[in-house]
């Protein structure tokens, strides 16, 4: 008996320890997964980290009742970007409640809003601080030239990389660059990545993305020097004269290439002067036919 | 269709009263020209179909025409397929004609059979619109008029444009190794344009007009697939060429006795259905484009 139950005393220690554990264990769960649990009145954010408290900003930029004057997020949109989880002034750095500072808002809309996306994405940032777009934008701020969020999106950024974000890019970069899209769109690449061909060369794969320069810039991926080896990432074996072919040109425009122009206008002509000639000789005849009861039955007979 | 009977009593006052029905018919076409007809017709259709949705590829009916093919890259396989079916019957017609030369010692080309323009055909052109106004009698044919030698030719020689063209985009690598890269820019125009010039002549102007809008012709031409036509059909649209068969006394040549059974019926629906199906083609397309253009 008392050999019995000592024999029994360890287990049933270490039964009602385990038991303890497990308890603390799955109330603690409970507890994490009703804090994040997507209830109605818990909002959209779903992080079982730290849930961010934004509703102190979207009170005036959440677009409700007795919103400010500010601009408008869509906070479900928000929620469900890769930077859902993060609270608004983990960028917007230095932002607090109430009307902002016109200092404040002109930095941010200057410079500031680059730095944000810098203390995270420095490698890219750098790349981009080194491009045509990022020169421009940092140091001429007022010319416009895109920063990173007028590409990728502010508040509902794309995962670059899907096919979902690849197929914005050609207009993304038409904002700016609209008759150099509609030239896109006239050539190889761009017909067929329109119709549907997702793997078609887009605006990046020539031009590069954040790393984008101007052509007569020696290190750009369509300069001079560099043109033949960018063709070669799709098309191995192509030669200086393979690279010498007009991606941006419009045969309709003499400007463009008066020698495309020459051809087109050629054919545009010549297909004027035989639709009308057949035009107006089927029209004839048909009419030719109809007065002299040539559609009869009889008529048929006699040509 | 229209003068099955009268044909019949013809050929049956002609003496071969036998027991299955015929008709005395004028053989036209022979096998040869209909299979080549054949050809380029699907061959043609197909090409419209895969390559004016690039053309227009702005339109929202070229999305639609690229997912009927199940998409821009298969469409693209389906064209380059037409393409060599292309090249096929075109080699073919070619080595025909130069046979046919060579055999009938330049006459096929020379005589009044030839599918080449002579100085009849600018008098058979300035008679018709005399005719068309009421300003003349209606110029007599040969086997060919001159808008039939004007589809015929312009598939000939726009095939080799085009075609040539087409070869040079489909082999980029191959044809900037011998060519600067602005030689694929204007192969991209001429093509294009070439395929615009083509559609419409082929769908609208010269051949749906002459094979069916034409008095004669109208709703349908079906000689291309049967190769023969009712003898009194041909003496009154080729009048010439029947006379000079007379005065030559090759008439015999190109008569023939065509039996009418149940299977030239089963044949006849199958050449309207054939027919309807691509008419419907050519007008969907034309629409289409005419649509888009206007637009």
């Amino acid at each position: 008996m008392r050999a019995g139950r000592q024999r029994l005393r360890p287990v049933l220690r270490r039964a009602v320890a385990a038991l303890a554990l497990g308890v603390a264990l799955a109330a603690a769960w409970a507890a994490v997964a009703a804090a994040a649990s997507p209830s109605p009145a818990a909002g959209e954010s779903s992080s079982i980290l730290a849930p961010p408290d934004n509703s102190r900003c979207l009170r005036c930029h959440g677009g409700g009742e007795g919103a400010g004057a500010g601009p408008r997020v869509d906070a479900a949109r928000y929620a469900r970007s890769p930077h859902g989880r993060l609270a608004c002034t983990s960028c917007h750095l230095g932002f607090g409640p109430g009307p902002h500072d016109a200092a404040q808002l002109r930095d941010w809309r200057a410079t500031a809003r680059l730095d944000a996306c810098r203390a995270c994405h420095a490698d890219v940032f750098s790349r981009y601080s080194a491009s045509f777009h990022g020169r421009v934008a940092l140091s001429q701020p007022r010319r416009g030239a895109p920063a990173c969020a007028d590409c990728h999106g502010a508040h509902a950024v794309l995962r670059p990389g899907t096919a979902a974000f690849r197929e914005t890019i050609d207009d993304l970069c038409a904002r700016c660059h609209a008759e150099a899209r509609q030239t896109y769109l006239d050539s190889y690449h761009g017909k067929a990545f329109l119709l549907g061909r997702a793997t078609a060369a887009v605006c990046t794969d020539c031009h590069g993305g954040h790393r984008i320069l101007p052509p007569d810039d020696p290190r750009s991926s369509v300069s001079k020097a560099n043109l033949v080896a960018t063709c070669r990432t799709c098309h191995p074996g192509a030669s200086e004269n393979f690279a010498s072919f007009m991606v941006h040109v419009n045969p309709r425009d003499p400007r463009s290439s008066l020698l495309l122009w020459v051809f087109y206008a050629a054919y545009v002509v010549l297909i004027a002067v035989v639709f009308s000639f057949g035009f107006v000789h089927s029209g004839l005849y048909i009419y030719r036919g109809i007065k002299d009861g040539l559609y009869s039955r009889r008529g048929a007979r006699l040509g | 269709m229209a003068s099955t009977h009268d044909a019949a009593r013809a050929s049956g006052e002609a003496g071969a009263a036998a027991a299955p029905r015929t008709r005395l018919e004028y053989q036209r076409f022979n096998v040869f020209h209909r299979w080549m007809h054949f050809l380029v017709f699907v061959s043609f259709t197909v090409l419209v179909f895969t390559g004016m949705p690039l053309k227009y590829k702005q339109a929202g009916w070229a999305q639609w025409v690229m997912d009927l093919f199940g998409g821009v890259t298969a469409a693209g396989i389906y064209h380059r397929i037409a393409a060599i079916v292309t090249v096929f019957y075109w080699t073919a017609e070619v080595i025909y004609m130069l046979v046919h030369v060579v055999r009938s010692r330049g006459r096929a080309v020379l005589g009044p059979e030839s599918l080449m323009f002579n100085r009849k055909d600018l008098h058979d052109m300035v008679g018709m619109f005399a005719w068309f106004l009421g300003r003349g009698p209606k110029p007599q044919f040969d086997r060919y008029t001159y808008w039939e030698k004007f589809d015929y030719l312009s598939l000939v020689i726009g095939t080799v444009i085009i075609g040539t063209t087409g070869f040079m985009m489909w082999y980029p690598l191959t044809t900037t190794r011998y060519f600067p890269g602005w030689v694929l820019n204007v192969a991209l125009v001429i093509h294009s344009q070439e395929a615009l010039l083509a559609m419409g002549v082929i769908f609208i102007f010269v051949h749906f007009f002459s094979a069916h809008l034409k008095p004669g012709s109208f709703p349908m031409d079906k000689v291309i697939f049967t190769g023969s036509v009712p003898v009194e059909h041909y003496r009154a649209e080729r009048p010439l060429e029947w006379a000079r068969r007379v005065k030559e006394g090759t008439l015999e040549e190109v008569l023939v006795e065509r039996p009418l059974t149940w299977r030239t019926k089963v044949a006849d629906v199958v050449w309207w259905a054939i027919t309807l199906f691509a008419g419907a083609c050519a007008v969907l397309m034309t629409a289409f484009i005419v649509w888009t253009v206007i637009d």
